[in-house]
């Protein structure tokens, strides 16, 4: 009872505008003191704090933060875009593709949806309209092409969830690999098609000479390696998440001033919104985990646990069941609110019909991500609408429509076929 | 959307260098260990520093959040409000947040105080957890005062 009245409480205070880590922070506050009594609650608060603001494993936010912020200052968006744009830009349909291969790029190197999809919208979305593009084709693919960003390691999301659920960062970027790649392909085919039943929405552009494609090519070497060496370091054990960050920062930077871009003023400006937004994350973490604390001493979860057990369904039927909450929850709150909340409750869930963690990380987040898209929440439908505000928001869910069918589609594969998440980390080892 | 427009911070004061130095600290102290590892060359107690380094930057990037605004909020209520009450909640918000990092400086210097006399070192490098323990502590009263000033600001704009 006491954890359904937790969850209620934290729904009232989200909705009231209340920062969410404080919102969860107090919510796992007051009912532990409710619970435990005042010490031990304040107690369990200051040493989540502390134990938070100390763990060297929490450095790998901030790094990959920077890591993003130089590699924007080095013209990261533009040049994958450009890249993919002259390599497949001429053909009916090719600049929303590039868009979809730019998003991909520059999620593997910003790891935030929100980041990918303003950034990229800036650079595909005039260049698609003035190509001739149908509005709600461009606003869309960029909308749906910038939740790549949310699950394309090193993705925030997961790394949030890796702390929250205590589970290995390195599996759970490993993990998402698959699932970034079928979804980038998804998106592609749902491009295709589009163009195939109505050519008019995307008109052939001039075909770009060899050379110049090479050229483009060229520049996105660097970002590929820097990409690389992170991921494959990771996954083949050179380095930890953590030293993965730190040296794809230090990279990021060496990259930024071999391209003459890094002034000082760039440096610090990265510096700077690298501590706001880390900021922000070290506070929504530190009241999750006060939450979780919470929600743990409630005995919420095995109350459902039990539920689910009474009720004889399989495992995939309760996922299908969690998928469909998720999706409504998603209706009304922002992603990571959604994460935040829901993990510590339906975690141990998963964990007792024996689905694996990591693969519920990826499922999580990928299920997320379609909250970013759909409304009324949507919010990467608003941020295209903020670039260009002459674009109806109706427009813009419109061109949107096709990738959310290809969403539940994706979605669907993953609950069918767990290997897409677990199949990589299981090889590697 | 703030509702309560703060007096922005000096984009790069005292906050901003304490956060970077300790960011870059971690950058560089985790490359050169990682190069180090694989080059036979180990550097001993890194993790140590790391740990050290992080927790000013990670003080600072909180108390620059709230400074600045930057803390992650759900809107789809709040911004259908007529002005007068988005900014009471605004405020209410503000006081709230700053009832809960109240809260956990206490929590923190509760936990400081018990303990003090017990002199906590890494193992490596001996870098006591004493004005860890102060620093995290002084974050979090620092950060109860922004707010508690942001909810003053709410309360004189309405």
């Amino acid at each position: 009872m006491s954890g359904a009245i937790g969850v209620g409480a934290l729904l009232v205070l989200l909705a009231a505008g209340v920062p969410i880590g404080v919102a969860m922070g107090m919510v796992g506050l007051v009912g532990m003191t409710l619970l435990l009594g005042f010490e031990p609650a304040l107690i369990k608060s200051g040493v989540v704090f502390f134990e938070t603001v100390t763990r060297f494993e929490l450095g790998v936010l901030p790094l990959f933060l920077l890591m993003a912020h130089v590699c924007l200052v080095a013209g990261a968006s533009r040049d994958f875009f450009g890249a993919a744009a002259s390599l497949i830009g001429h053909r009916r349909g090719g600049l929303a593709l590039a868009t979809i291969a730019g998003c991909a790029g520059f999620g593997a190197v910003s790891g935030s949806s929100l980041a990918t999809a303003a950034t990229m919208g800036q650079i595909g979305l005039p260049e698609m309209r003035r190509r001739g593009y149908s509005t709600a084709l461009a606003a869309g693919s960029v909308a749906a092409g910038g939740t790549l960003g949310s699950l394309t390691p090193p993705s925030g999301a997961l790394i949030v969830f890796g702390i929250i659920a205590e589970q290995s960062i390195g599996k759970l970027f490993t993990a998402a690999i698959i699932p970034v790649v079928t979804q980038t392909l998804l998106y592609m085919a749902a491009i295709l098609i589009v163009c195939r039943i109505r050519p008019s929405v995307a008109p052939a552009s001039p075909r770009v000479p060899w050379p110049e494609r090479g050229r483009a090519m060229l520049r996105v070497l660097d970002l590929a390696a820097l990409v690389g060496i992170v991921l494959t370091g990771i996954a083949i054990g050179w380095f930890t998440p953590t030293e993965a960050a730190s040296i794809g920062a230090s990279l990021s930077l060496l990259l930024c001033a071999l391209r003459k871009r890094l002034t000082w003023e760039a440096f610090c400006e990265a510096l700077a919104q690298t501590l706001r937004t880390s900021g922000m994350l070290y506070v929504v973490i530190i009241g999750a985990l006060i939450f979780a604390a919470f929600m743990s001493f409630t005995g919420l979860a095995e109350q459902i646990e039990a539920l689910v057990h009474g009720l004889n369904s399989g495992p995939t039927t309760t996922i299908v069941a969690i998928a469909i909450l998720l999706l409504l929850l998603g209706s009304v709150l922002d992603g990571l609110a959604l994460m935040l909340l829901t993990t510590p409750i339906l975690l141990p869930i998963t964990n007792a019909l024996g689905i694996s963690p990591i693969w519920f990380g990826i499922f999580l987040v990928r299920t997320m991500e379609i909250g970013f898209v759909h409304p009324p929440i949507g919010i990467n439908l608003y941020v295209m609408q903020s670039i260009a505000p002459d674009i109806p928001i109706g427009r813009v869910f419109k061109g949107v429509l096709p990738f959310l069918a290809v969403d539940f589609l994706h979605l669907a594969l993953l609950i069918a076929i767990p290997g897409m998440a677990l199949a990589l980390p299981r090889w590697l080892g | 959307m703030d509702p309560v427009s703060p007096p922005q911070p000096p984009a790069r004061g005292l906050l901003f260098y304490a956060g970077s130095a300790g960011l870059l600290t971690v950058m560089l102290i985790e490359s050169a260990a990682v190069i180090g590892r694989h080059i036979g060359v180990p550097l001993l107690g890194a993790l140590e520093i790391v740990q050290a380094g992080i927790v000013p930057a990670a003080c600072a990037a909180m108390l620059i959040a709230a400074l600045r605004g930057a803390h992650a909020a759900v809107h789809m209520v709040t911004e259908r409000l007529p002005p007068l009450a988005r900014r009471s909640a605004a405020g209410v918000g503000a006081v709230l947040a700053g009832i809960y990092f109240l809260a956990l400086f206490a929590g923190s210097a509760w936990l400081a105080a018990e303990y003090w006399n017990s002199f906590e070192q890494t193992e490596v490098l001996h870098i006591p957890f004493r004005p860890l323990r102060v620093l995290v502590a002084v974050a979090a009263i620092a950060i109860a005062g922004a707010f508690f000033a942001r909810a003053w600001r709410a309360r004189q704009s309405s």
